[in-house]
């Protein structure tokens, strides 16, 4: 088949529409569904501007997962990680160290922020920095988004914590 | 629109192994199957790729087993990412060389997505769960028309980027070898930054007996065209007591031995001066955890 009606699971909610099947992930989040909060880097799985989360937990590369293969799987983008209009303590965190410059990077770092925690709420700097890897930043040399990380580890074990938006459904 | 586009495909969804090999064998070298996609999808990208078919595996039920069974080994599925080895207490505890592989092994994103059979399968010298799987020592099971074959993993890789896997075969499982009290192992590799494909990986898998060395098994990669196993090298260790003497006339070997070559993340000459010290670093540590 050259074209498949498939149903996402986006931030707790169903899409179906018709996608090609060489549509990418990305493609579909992006183009169809005119979620532009997850961005294209490299295309190639390696700079981590397109992390999603799959099923509340698994951080992957949307741009090397095909639309149709991720039909049944609840994704999450930095979309779904406010809740009725709040923040997430991650987002909170990124923001209060000062954690963003240009930007670009950021809704694949706080997902991976989001996928480290999910795995392991209270990492060790060692455990953190391993956790980026795959995700660049060209502006902040990674430090005060490592900071941003460990102040949200801290943020969501104190505070009263919301599931990630995917996880909800 | 993001600014690559994948080629055109039509994409085959069957629901069971034998529906995989009757399209395997129906369409051939027309087909590459999918899995976890972090090669092909690359590959379709830079257009090395652009089989009309892709065939996906994920409306299987199964191939996606891990299980480890004393006194027979570790049996890994076709589906099985490398994320799952690092969750297995089993492969910790049995097969340091492999867990400390797929620790290493690129980013979170593609240790979530990667299979362990697509990085044997992708037959490039510097996979790092092929190195420590060729040290380990493995069969692949292969399934085709006629039925399932066995190929051990030392005739798996026929040269680069070519397996003894035939277009109407699909690889369903990994079998590692079993592992004793008496066994010890290890993984390591060179990168620039963590990300980047090894410029060099090394991998060993010994029986002990107290300090003296039964048998050896060293897997090194990025220095030929696949995974090589250094069996001069070997015979140095097989029989001998692990000193400090013994480990450098092993690192001499191994430079003697390895066959690599300048390419963009690193030089021949380079390659071959750290394959020795490299080697005798494996093994220490290996030595120290058993």
């Amino acid at each position: 088949m050259k074209t498949k009606m498939i149903t996402l699971c986006v931030n707790g909610k169903d899409h179906r529409f018709e996608v090609p099947v060489n549509r990418t992930l990305l493609q579909a989040l992006r183009d169809d569904l005119k979620l532009t909060e997850t961005k294209y880097g490299c295309g190639t799985g390696e700079c981590g501007g397109c992390t999603v989360l799959m099923d509340g937990k698994d951080s992957v590369c949307s741009c090397l997962t095909l639309a149709v293969e991720a039909e049944g799987r609840h994704i999450t983008t930095v979309g779904g990680m406010t809740h009725e209009g709040e923040l997430h303590p991650i987002q909170i965190a990124f923001i209060e160290e000062g954690a963003v410059q240009c930007g670009y990077c950021t809704p694949g770092m706080i997902m991976k922020t989001a996928s480290i925690l999910a795995n392991n709420p209270n990492p060790t700097e060692e455990e953190i920095r391993k956790g980026l890897d795959g995700n660049i930043c060209r502006c902040t040399g990674y430090e005060k988004i490592v900071q941003a990380v460990r102040r949200a580890s801290v943020m969501m074990d104190t505070a009263q914590t919301r599931k990630v938006g995917g996880m909800r459904a | 629109m993001s600014s690559r586009v994948l080629p055109q495909f039509d994409l085959l969804e069957p629901r069971n192994v034998a529906d995989v090999i009757a399209l395997l064998s129906q369409h051939e070298n027309q087909v590459s199957v999918l899995a976890g996609g972090t090669d092909l999808l690359v590959w379709a990208y830079i257009e090395k790729n652009k089989t009309p078919y892709v065939l996906s595996l994920s409306a299987i039920e199964g191939l996606d087993h891990l299980d480890y069974v004393a006194g027979e080994g570790l049996r890994i599925g076709a589906k099985v990412k490398v994320a799952q080895l690092l969750k297995h207490p089993d492969v910790a505890k049995h097969y340091p060389a492999l867990y400390q592989a797929a620790e290493n092994f690129a980013t979170p994103q593609i240790r979530n997505m990667a299979t362990v059979m697509g990085n044997v399968l992708r037959a490039s010298p510097a996979g790092d769960c092929s190195c420590a799987i060729l040290a380990l020592g493995a069969k692949v099971v292969l399934q085709g028309p006629a039925g399932q074959r066995l190929v051990d993993i030392d005739d798996f890789w026929v040269s680069y980027g070519v397996t003894e896997r035939q277009p109407d075969e699909l690889a369903v499982e990994l079998r590692i070898d079993d592992t004793s009290s008496s066994t010890c192992s290890a993984f390591q590799r060179l990168t620039r930054v963590h990300e980047d494909l090894s410029k060099l990986n090394v991998a060993v898998r010994l029986e002990m007996d107290q300090d003296t060395c039964k048998q050896a098994r060293i897997a090194m990669g990025c220095v030929g065209p696949t995974p090589l196993r250094l069996k001069k090298t070997e015979r140095l260790l097989t029989g001998a007591k692990i000193s400090a003497e013994l480990l450098q006339q092993v690192a001499a070997a191994a430079r003697e031995e390895v066959t690599p070559i300048d390419d963009q993340r690193s030089t021949a000459e380079y390659r071959r001066q750290v394959s020795g010290v490299i080697l005798k670093r494996v093994i220490e540590q290996a030595v120290a955890k058993s």
